[in-house]
C-alpha cells in the first residue's frame, strides 16, 4: 500500500509498513510525539516550582501560610478523573460504547468539577487573607492552579467535542452492531486519555510539591 | 455507502473515506492546500524560509536605523520624519524610539530569523528528504507550527503600529522595565510589551509544536537500512536542537507568565519596593533575579539552537564540496551531545554582574569553557575535512567556510568572557556585542546562507545566481567583519546607548562609530542582493541538469552528493519519491572512495567492500 495514503487514514497498515520498511522505536510517531511534549510541560511545570524554591530561599513571610483543604478534595476528585477516563478506554476499546460514553462522559463531569474546586480554593485563599495581589506564597498557588487549569481547559475542550461526537453518532446502528473500531479513531483516543492521566499526575505533583512546601 | 462502510465506520459515525477508496484513491489537492495551509513538509520549509526572510529584512533594516543615530548623533535625516513620523520628529529618531529598536532588533533576529528561519527552513525541509521519509510524522501539527509562526509574526509586527511603540526593555525584557504596564518608566512597557509577550508566546508554541515533529519523525520514520550512525550530520544537529528547543523553551513560557501575571494580575514575582514618581507602590517580595534565571535557562540553549543548525548544515557542506568524507563523524555527533548537556549548565554567565555567589559563578565558568571543548573539537575537525580536499569553491563552500572563521573569531572571545573576572569588567560593553554578533549572529547567517545556496535546487530544481551569489560572500565577510571587529576595541564603551555625545572620554571613538555604520549600511545592501538573486533564481535561475528521466520525472544530482535528498526527482512531489523510498547501505560522507568520486547512500556495498563505521 502507498504509504502517502496509508498516512492519511492512520490505519494499522502504516504501522505495519513502518516496522516493515523503517527504522523505528516501535511506538506511533505521534504517540511519540505526545510523549516529548509530555517532556516539555513537565520543563515548564519544573521550571514554576524551581522559581519557587528560589523564592523561598529569601523570603520570609512563608511560615504563616496554609493550604487550603478544598485543594486536597479536588486532588481527589482529579484522581476520579483518571480512573473513569481509563474505564471509558477500556470499553472503548472493547467496543462497549454504552458504557464508553458514561464513563467518558463522568470523567467530563469530574474534570469540570476539578475545575470549580480549584476556583473555590481561590475563595478559601483570598478569606485566608491572601488574594491574588497579596503574600508572594499564596500567589504561586494561584499561578500553578491557574496555569495548570488552563492544561485542563484545553483537555475539556477536546473531550467536549469527542463527546459530542460520540452522543451524536449513538443513533447510528453501523458501528454498535458490528463492534468495530477505526484505529485512527482509537489512537486519538489513547492520546487523549494519555494526557489526562498526565495532566492529573501534574497536578497531584504540584498538590504535593505545594503541600510539602507550606507546611 | 458500500459494503466498505462497515469496516471503517466509528463511533463517531464518520466513514473514512480515504480508506475506504484505497490504493487508487488520488485526492488532488486544492489550491489553498497547496500553497497556504499545506502540510507538505517542502512548502512548509519555504513558507518559514520567506517569512525568515521578511523579518531578516526588518530586522537589518532597524539595525541601519540605529546605526544612523549611532554614526551621526548630531546630524538629522529628514527622510525619517516621512517613514517614521513622531519616533523621528524633525529627522532624528527619537530616544524611546532607538530602544524600541534595539529590542526588536534582537528579539526578531535572535528568534525570527535563526531559530524560526533556520531551523524551520532546513529542518523541514531536509529531515524527511535525508532520512528517507515521505513527510514528517505529522503534517497536520507541521502546519500548524508554521501558522503559530505567522501569527506571532502578525503580532509581533503589529506592535509597530501601536501608539506607544513596540517594547523597549531589551529583547530579554528584564522585570524592572516590563514588569508593569507603566508607560511611565518606558513606552515600551505598555501594550507594546504584551504583544511582545503574546507574540513570543506564539513562538514558544510553534517551536515546540515543530520540535515534537522533528525529533518523533527522525527516530520513526527512517527509511530501512538508515541505522542512526548513517544520519548526516545536518540530521543529528536538527534532533538535537529540537530536543534542546522543547526542553528550555519552557522555562522562558514560565518566564513570561510569570511577568504576564505582575502585569496584568497585578502580583509581584518580579517587583519589590518600586517607586515611581515618588510613590512607593504596592509590590512586595519579588525578585528580578529569578525572571533573570527563567529567561536564561532558554536563553543560553537559544543560542545553540541557533548554532547546531548552522553547523549542521556546514558540516554537510563542507564535505561535499571538498569531495572528502567529513573528518571525525562519530566525534562530530558526540560534540553535538557534549554542547547539548553542557548548554543547560551554563546560564548564569549572564548574570556575574547580579550579585551572584563567587563560588557559584565559578562553577559557571567551568562549564562555560568546557563547552569550548566540543566547539575545538567541531571546528577541528572541519579544518580536518577540507584539508587536502579537492575544494570546490562554490557559493555555499564559500559561505561555510566563512562561517568556521566566523565561529573561530568569535568563540575565542568567548572562551574570555566565560571568565567571570574578566566578564565583570566587559559586561554590557561593545566587546560583548561584538562576541556574540560574530559567533551567534554573523555565524548563523553564514551557515544560513550556505544551506539556501545548496539547496535551492533541492528548493526548487534551479540554482543561484553565482556571480551576485559571490558579491553577496565577499561584501558580507568583509563588512561583517568590519562592523564587529573594530567593536572589540572600544572597551568600555557601553552597549544600548542613545548617543555618547554626553562622554567626552568616548569622543575617540567616533570615527570607529562611523566606520562601523557605514559598514553596516553597506551589509545591508548585500542583503537585498541575496533577495534579489533569490526570487530572480526561482523563476529564471539556471535549471539542474538532467542525468536521466524515469517516467515523468527527471533526476539529477547538481552537487553530486550522497545523501537521500539527491536521489528524489528534481520535481518536489507529493511523499518526495515516486515509487519505492530507497533504502539505505552505507553512510553519508562517501566521497573519493573505490576510486568513484561519490557513491550515494542508497548504493549497496561492493562485494568485498567493508562499511564504513
Amino acid at each position: 500500500m502507498n504509504r502517502t495514503i496509508a498516512m492519511k487514514s492512520g490505519d494499522d497498515g502504516y504501522m505495519q509498513e513502518l516496522k516493515g520498511s523503517t527504522e523505528y522505536t516501535g511506538v506511533h510517531p505521534q504517540k511519540f510525539a505526545l510523549w516529548l511534549g509530555m517532556a516539555s510541560m513537565t520543563m515548564f511545570f519544573a521550571a514554576l516550582t524551581s522559581a519557587l524554591i528560589l523564592k523561598k530561599g529569601d523570603f520570609k513571610s512563608w511560615e504563616n501560610f496554609r493550604l487550603p483543604s478544598i485543594f486536597m478534595a479536588s486532588t481527589a476528585v482529579i484522581i476520579g478523573v483518571s480512573i473513569a477516563m481509563h474505564a471509558a478506554l477500556i470499553s472503548y476499546r472493547r467496543a462497549k460504547f454504552a458504557a464508553f460514553r458514561w464513563l467518558f462522559a463522568l470523567g467530563f463531569v469530574l474534570a469540570f468539577a476539578f475545575l470549580l474546586m480549584q476556583w473555590l480554593g481561590f475563595r478559601a485563599l483570598a478569606d485566608m487573607g491572601f488574594p491574588l495581589t497579596g503574600n508572594i506564597a499564596g500567589q504561586f498557588v494561584y499561578l500553578m492552579a491557574i496555569v495548570h487549569g488552563a492544561h485542563i481547559a484545553i483537555a475539556l475542550l477536546v473531550t467536549a467535542i469527542v463527546l459530542i461526537l460520540a452522543i451524536r453518532a449513538r443513533r447510528d446502528p453501523l458501528y454498535e452492531l458490528k463492534d468495530v473500531i477505526n484505529p485512527k479513531r482509537k489512537l486519538h483516543m489513547e492520546l487523549l486519555v494519555t494526557f489526562w492521566h498526565y495532566i492529573d499526575i501534574v497536578w497531584i505533583y504540584l498538590y504535593l510539591f505545594l503541600y510539602f512546601n507550606y507546611r | 455507502m458500500s459494503a466498505h462502510t462497515t469496516t471503517t465506520a466509528d463511533v463517531h459515525g464518520h466513514v473514512d473515506t480515504d480508506h475506504i477508496h484505497g490504493h487508487d484513491h488520488h485526492h488532488e489537492p486544492t489550491w489553498m492546500e497547496t500553497y497556504i495551509f499545506s502540510t507538505d513538509h517542502k512548502t512548509i520549509a519555504k513558507q518559514f524560509l520567506i517569512t525568515g526572510m521578511f523579518w531578516g529584512i526588518v530586522g537589518g533594516l532597524l539595525s541601519v536605523l540605529f546605526r544612523l543615530q549611532l554614526g551621526w548623533p548630531n546630524d538629522t535625516f529628514p527622510f525619517l520624519e516621512t517613514f517614521l513620523g513622531k519616533w523621528a520628529e524633525g529627522g532624528k529618531i527619537s530616544n524611546e524610539f532607538y530602544l524600541a529598536m534595539v529590542t526588536m532588533h534582537g528579539t526578531i533576529l535572535v528568534f525570527f530569523v535563526l531559530t524560526g528561519g533556520l531551523s524551520g527552513t532546513f529542518a523541514n525541509l531536509l529531515i524527511p528528504y535525508q532520512i528517507g521519509a515521505r513527510d514528517m510524522a505529522s503534517g497536520f501539527i507541521n502546519m500548524l507550527s508554521y501558522w503559530f509562526f505567522f501569527a506571532a509574526s502578525i503580532v509581533l509586527f503589529t506592535s509597530f503600529f501601536v501608539q506607544t511603540g513596540p517594547a523597549s526593555g531589551g529583547w530579554t525584557a528584564y522585570p524592572p522595565l516590563n514588569g508593569m504596564r507603566d508607560i511611565a518608566i518606558n513606552k515600551g512597557s505598555g501594550l507594546g510589551f504584551d504583544l511582545w509577550a503574546l507574540a513570543m508566546t506564539f513562538f514558544i508554541i510553534s517551536s515546540l509544536l515543530g520540535g515534537l515533529n522533528y525529533v518523533a519523525t527522525i527516530l520513526n520514520l527512517r527509511t530501512k537500512g538508515m541505522g542512526m550512525m548513517k544520519l548526516p550530520l545536518t540530521i543529528w544537529a536538527f534532533m538535537f536542537t529540537a530536543i534542546l528547543g522543547i526542553l528550555s523553551f519552557p522555562a522562558l513560557l514560565a518566564g513570561v507568565a510569570l511577568l504576564e501575571f505582575d502585569r496584568l494580575l497585578g502580583t509581584s514575582f518580579y517587583l519589590n519596593m518600586i517607586v515611581v514618581n515618588g510613590h512607593l507602590l504596592d509590590y512586595r517580595g519579588g525578585s528580578p533575579i529569578l525572571f533573570q534565571h527563567l529567561f536564561w535557562f532558554l536563553g543560553h540553549p537559544e543560542v545553540y539552537i541557533i548554532i547546531l543548525p548552522a553547523m549542521g548544515i556546514v558540516s554537510e557542506v563542507l564535505s561535499v564540496h571538498s569531495r572528502k568524507p567529513i573528518f571525525g563523524y562519530r566525534a562530530m555527533v558526540v560534540s553535538i551531545m557534549a554542547i547539548v548537556v553542557i548548554s543547560f549548565l551554563v546560564w548564569a554567565h549572564h548574570m556575574f554582574v547580579t550579585g551572584l555567589n563567587p563560588n557559584l559563578a565559578a562553577v559557571f565558568v567551568l562549564f562555560t569553557l568546557l563547552i569550548a571543548v566540543p566547539s575545538a573539537i567541531k571546528v577541528f575537525n572541519w579544518i580536518g575535512t577540507i584539508w587536502k580536499g579537492s575544494i570546490r569553491l562554490t557559493v555555499p563552500m564559500l559561505f561555510a567556510i566563512g562561517f568556521v572563521s566566523m565561529f573561530i573569531s568569535g568563540g575565542l572571545t568567548g572562551l574570555m568572557l566565560g571568565n567571570s573576572p574578566i566578564d565583570i569588567q566587559l559586561h554590557d560593553t561593545y566587546f560583548v556585542v561584538a562576541h556574540f554578533h560574530i559567533v551567534m549572529g554573523v555565524a548563523a547567517f553564514f551557515g544560513m546562507f550556505a544551506g539556501v545556496y545548496h539547496w535551492f535546487p533541492r528548493f526548487y530544481g534551479r540554482f543561484m545566481n553565482d556571480t551576485l551569489g559571490y558579491i553577496h560572500f565577499y561584501v558580507t565577510l568583509i563588512g561583517g567583519y568590519a562592523i564587529f571587529f573594530p567593536m572589540h576595541f572600544m572597551t568600555g564603551l557601553p552597549r544600548r546607548y542613545y548617543t555618547f555625545a554626553n562622554f567626552e572620554t568616548f569622543n575617540n571613538f567616533n570615527f570607529l562609530t562611523q566606520f562601523i555604520s557605514v559598514a553596516a549600511i553597506v551589509v545591508f545592501l548585500a542583503q537585498l542582493i541575496f533577495v534579489v538573486n533569490f526570487f530572480y533564481s526561482i523563476f529564471k535561475g539556471r535549471k539542474v541538469d538532467v542525468e536521466r528521466t524515469e517516467g515523468e520525472h527527471t533526476y539529477g544530482n547538481p552537487w553530486e552528493g550522497t545523501t537521500l535528498e539527491w536521489t528524489a526527482p528534481i520535481e518536489r512531489i507529493h511523499g518526495n519519491w515516486a515509487g519505492e523510498i530507497p533504502s539505505v547501505y552505507r553512510w553519508p560522507y562517501d566521497y573519493s572512495v573505490n576510486d568513484k568520486p561519490y557513491i550515494s547512500q542508497n548504493t549497496p556495498l561492493a562485494p568485498g567492500e567493508v562499511e564504513h563505521t
